[in-house]
């Protein structure tokens, strides 16, 4: 893997405040996470691949590009998130169409989504 | 017994055939004559007019005989009688009253709802959201509770360190911040501003530097609040916040914060009043406060 081991594979160190604490990824840095997640997950789309974490082989293989520049722009805890959030968000789609396919009617409101995890 | 009563009826029948006055039948007609004879002796012989077949019209009857309305002509009293009791005016009166009474009821139904809302966590034996509280801002300066009182406050929990629904929900908050800042309604009222409020779960990263570089991407007017583990521990179980640091992370450890995300809308008194959601876009937000600042009377 001597091709990949000179690209980042986690974001540049943080400032450091003041009061000598890490400061939290400002604007800029948490679009630019989105922006390699959701390239990412386009590929993990165009490849039939929902868990990247349990079919993590396959998901190197398919969307290595794609999965460093995601992992260079968010810290390693956001990428676990996401992931995850992934996986679930698409067991969510399913049981809803599940639902609507047995009849089942939308009640009013939304669900948001974090709403069902609850993750921050 | 038939036979008896079917002649009176018909004899009775003939006698009020006979006795109404304004008939000008042969027998009436009879009469005439005999009538003008006796009663005005004096004056020329009246001839039988269609227009006038009462028996005996003597002057001194004529104003009682002449109803209290009068009509210009026929036709407006032809109009009259066929409209009825109705009218445009009148129609128009009931719709208006109508229409006037039920926008009543339905904004003091939604006036109760919201009182009753506003009121639930109030009085003895209520659950409890929310309580006193001292932290320290993004500044470094002491913030506690009762620097909440007297106005509106709007407290969301997170942390800076958060993926994605944090910095959403706190743009959101912006927004809602400057609906509600900018709306007429707000303008009208006597109390202070909105305040808005920003706790952190994780005040082992966020440091009040941290959450001042971290909120100076959202609203001015936000207040970023830390303090120990315990201090947000304690504030978080007072809100009913559920969240989950570990207690022991060491410096530089990467991790998430699981927490509750809610705005919950403070009354002037420290009492909680309505929890926001994420199922709520910016402008019903700003509306449901707006609706619970109206509704604030002072010492009430």
């Amino acid at each position: 893997m001597g091709l990949f081991s000179t690209t980042p594979t986690s974001p540049p160190p943080p400032k450091i405040s003041s009061d000598g604490a890490p400061i939290a990824p400002d604007r800029t840095q948490r679009a630019k996470c989105w922006e390699g997640r959701d390239e990412f997950f386009q590929c993990l789309d165009k490849s039939g691949i929902v868990d990247s974490i349990t079919e993590k082989g396959k998901a190197e293989k398919a969307c290595s590009t794609e999965g460093r520049k995601f992992e260079a722009n968010c810290a390693s805890s956001w990428v676990t998130y996401f992931k995850k959030r992934r996986v679930m968000e698409h067991h969510r789609n399913q049981t809803l169409e599940k639902l609507k396919a047995e009849g089942a009617k939308q009640m009013p409101g939304e669900i948001g989504p974090g709403a069902l995890g609850q993750k921050p | 017994m038939t036979k008896r009563i079917i002649p009176s009826r018909r004899l009775l029948s003939t006698f009020s055939y006979y006795l109404q006055p304004s008939q000008p039948h042969a027998l009436s007609s009879q009469y005439r004559p005999l009538s003008t004879i006796t009663l005005v002796p004096l004056t020329k012989p009246r001839t039988t007019s269609p227009s006038c077949p009462s028996p005996s019209p003597s002057p001194s009857h004529q104003p009682h005989t002449i109803s209290k309305r009068t009509y210009k002509t026929v036709q407006e009293q032809q109009s009259r009688y066929k409209s009825g009791p109705f009218s445009w005016g009148a129609g128009l009166l009931f719709l208006g009253a109508g229409a006037a009474l039920i926008f009543f009821f339905r904004f003091e139904k939604d006036r109760v709802e919201r009182e009753r809302v506003a009121n639930a966590t109030k009085g003895v034996g209520r659950p409890k959201v929310g309580g006193e509280f001292e932290l320290v801002d993004q500044k470094g300066r002491k913030f506690g509770s009762e620097d909440m009182r007297g106005r509106y406050s709007l407290v969301y929990f997170g942390f800076s360190h958060c993926p994605d629904i944090c910095p959403e929900e706190l743009d959101k908050m912006s927004q809602m911040i400057d609906l509600v800042t900018s709306s007429p309604r707000s303008q009208k009222n006597t109390l202070p501003p909105l305040l808005p409020i920003f706790i952190t779960c994780d005040p082992a990263r966020d440091t009040p530097a941290v959450l001042d570089a971290y909120l100076s991407e959202f609203h001015p007017s936000l207040v970023g609040l830390t303090g120990t583990w315990e201090q947000i521990k304690d504030v978080c179980k007072k809100y009913r916040v559920y969240f989950s640091t570990p207690p022991d992370v060491k410096k530089g450890q990467d991790y998430l914060v699981d927490h509750s995300i809610y705005f919950y809308l403070m009354d002037p008194e420290g009492d909680f009043v309505e929890a926001i959601g994420r199922q709520h876009s910016p402008e019903q937000a700003a509306r449901i406060i707006l609706d619970h600042v109206g509704d604030w009377k002072v010492g009430a």
